[in-house]
């Protein structure tokens, strides 16, 4: 009796169990950590200090500046970027045999190691680089060009790594699109410019926003590229890895309360922007 | 007068050398309520997306309007298209689809508002300005369809099969507010295509019959469905005995042809000289038979076997077995039912002046007399 009516739901269990112990709770645990304070030989003691000295530090605008503007820039940027090359794959490329070749080359550089692919960028951006050989070849500069280690490197990097989120989304809204609902507005007097904002690019942007939000959630969470390419700019999550190593678990778990906060809100703003919930029925 | 729609010699081909339309000339005029016809694949939607624009066409002339569309894109053209799946837009409530072409055309809001709801009005629609596509019904989605194409008054309206989604009721209603609307509305042609016959037939100012790519005739419905041209508009258009047979004598305005069923006389065939001994197609339209328990002295008249009914409300199709076990319909009004009994004999006979003998099976090339009549 039992098992016949609540069966289905035991095949939800262990991806549930997962998620409970391994995200939900431990989510918990660090808001409650940040409202605590250590003492040495005391008892822990719950306080809003921690959050008082977050936002009184003079660090705070700085790093709050760097973490979510580089990582919406980044997102923006990687949209920009990813949008004409998945409209090109999607409407102006009709063998599905090629489509498919191009999107195996696009998956190319994840099969290569993490390391090596973050290596990789000295022989490209280094001072004796592709691109800056480039430069000097064509007479543009005449001494290397700093390239490496600034707030652009990091820009230019995540661009590179987090496009393929961009890519596929847009391009799975695209490809969904009725061919008709085109045909309809090209009859209904709409010129090609008003046919792809009125109808492509509104109905992609499902699409979009999930590609937004995959490149801004991976690059909030990276730290690591930020702390080797970015030239010592500081980020929340370094901020927080750097508490975090020196034991003041408090205080980091403070900051990744504030960031996760911070990134829902932002989300949220974006899906109420987007009423992506009409879009995709 | 000039057509506001004229094609010469069209020609589409699609990828692999397919030919879609192989030369296809038609004249449409102002005011006119068009029908393409044919069954699926004859290429009445391939011609009707070429004159929308969707499509392009490889040989041949299209003028609207008098002016040539070769590169025109489908936004410059005075035409609108109603399209078969209704393709309304998803992410638009029914207002702003039925404005989306007004809008497109840069008109001011409010002259927008009373014209949409002008036509909302029309079409029944009013009251659902503010639903969406999805939260409307299978009827209610057609109709924003058509007001959609219809709101933009443009000189050529093409309905693309408007009747195949739809159970027979809302067919039957749609059908009837299409030609009220016609009537309504002046200067505008609609161009429609079906591969319903009885649609085609009820709807039609003038139809063209199409096949393969190719139009097997165009006219009058009554036109089509009394003076055939080939034996493939002939049994597209309404129900018809067909018997397969030779000319066997040619008097001054007969024929006698020998089928399978005896020696049947017809008119004469309009069109060529040397007509003994030509593979031909005999035809009678089956409300033409008049049933009988002896043979009466008609023209011609044929002893067969009572078989079954077909019950159609208000007539009745009565199935026949001729000699050779050749089938014959005959169609009766209800009222007027004699009792049959299954397995007797009865005599079907009708004048000459009634059945027609068509040479042509077809206007493609290579379409078989014999073929066509089996259906091989």
């Amino acid at each position: 009796m039992f098992i016949e009516k609540y069966g289905k739901y035991l095949l939800l269990l262990p991806g549930l169990i997962i998620i409970v112990f391994f995200l939900i709770l431990p989510l918990i645990l660090i808001v409650i950590v940040s409202f605590m304070q250590i003492f040495t030989f005391r008892e822990p003691t719950l306080t809003l200090q921690n959050y008082i000295d977050f936002v009184a530090s003079p660090q705070t605008p700085t790093i709050l500046l760097n973490t979510f503007g580089m990582s919406i820039g980044t997102a923006l940027l990687t949209l920009l970027a990813g949008y004409p090359a998945a409209y090109v794959l999607a409407f102006k490329i009709e063998s599905i045999k090629i489509r498919n070749y191009i999107i195996s080359l696009l998956l190319v550089p994840f099969f290569i190691d993490w390391n090596a692919r973050t290596i990789a960028w000295i022989p490209i951006l280094g001072e004796s680089g592709a691109v800056n050989y480039m430069l000097q070849a064509l007479n543009i500069v005449r001494e290397p060009v700093q390239l490496l280690f600034s707030r652009w490197t990091l820009l230019i990097i995540w661009l590179q790594t987090n496009i393929l989120f961009a890519i596929f989304p847009i391009y799975l809204a695209l490809i969904r699109i009725d061919p008709d609902l085109i045909n309809a507005a090209r009859v209904l007097k709409a010129p090609p410019h008003r046919v792809f904002y009125n109808i492509i690019f509104k109905l992609s942007l499902p699409g979009v926003v999930v590609g937004f939000t995959f490149v801004f959630v991976n690059t909030l969470g990276d730290y690591i590229t930020p702390a080797l390419w970015a030239g010592g700019i500081q980020v929340l999550g370094l901020s927080i890895s750097s508490f975090a190593a020196n034991f003041v678990w408090p205080y980091a778990a403070t900051q990744s309360t504030i960031l996760i906060l911070i990134a829902l809100a932002v989300l949220f703003v974006l899906f109420k922007i987007v009423d992506i919930k009409k879009l995709v029925e | 007068m000039a057509g506001i729609v004229e094609i010469k010699r069209l020609v589409k081909r699609y990828k692999g050398n397919v030919l879609a339309l192989k030369g296809i000339d038609l004249e449409i005029y102002r005011d006119e309520f068009f029908v393409l016809m044919g069954p699926s694949g004859c290429g009445k939607s391939t011609l009707l997306k070429t004159i929308a624009g969707i499509l392009d066409y490889d040989d041949g002339e299209l003028y609207i309007n008098g002016k040539d569309m070769k590169n025109v894109p489908a936004y410059k053209r005075d035409i609108s298209l109603m399209l078969e799946n209704y393709a309304l837009f998803p992410h638009m409530n029914v207002f702003d689809n039925v404005a989306f072409g007004l809008r497109m055309l840069d008109k001011d809001e409010e002259e927008i508002k009373k014209d949409v709801m002008e036509t909302l009005a029309l079409l029944e629609l009013k009251g659902l300005e503010k639903r969406f596509p999805n939260e409307i019904s299978g009827g209610q989605r057609q109709r924003v369809a058509l007001a959609r194409a219809l709101v933009i008054r443009p000189s050529v309206l093409l309905l693309d099969e408007p009747l195949s989604h739809i159970d027979y009721r809302l067919q039957r209603r749609f059908a009837s507010l299409l030609k009220d609307i016609h009537r309504q509305i002046s200067g505008t042609a609609f161009i429609l295509t079906t591969h319903d016959q009885h649609h085609g037939l009820s709807l039609a100012d003038r139809m063209a019959i199409m096949n393969s790519g190719l139009i097997e005739q165009v006219g009058h419905p009554e036109e089509i469905y009394n003076e055939p041209h080939t034996l493939f508009s002939a049994r597209f258009v309404g129900e018809v005995n067909t018997f397969m047979g030779e000319i066997q004598e040619v008097g001054a305005d007969s024929v006698w042809v020998k089928t399978d069923i005896g020696y049947l006389k017809s008119r004469k065939p309009n069109a060529a000289d040397n007509l003994v001994g030509r593979r031909v197609g005999y035809i009678i339209r089956p409300e033409k038979i008049k049933i009988s328990k002896t043979g009466e002295n008609a023209e011609n008249s044929v002893k067969c076997i009572f078989e079954y009914l077909n019950y159609f409300g208000h007539y009745v199709e009565a199935i026949f077995r001729a000699p050779h076990n050749v089938r014959i319909k005959s169609t009766i009004p209800t009222y007027n039912l004699p009792n049959f009994k299954v397995e007797d004999e009865y005599w079907l006979s009708w004048s000459a002046n009634d059945a027609r003998t068509i040479i042509k099976p077809s206007v493609v090339e290579g379409v078989d007399i014999e073929d066509l009549i089996y259906g091989r």
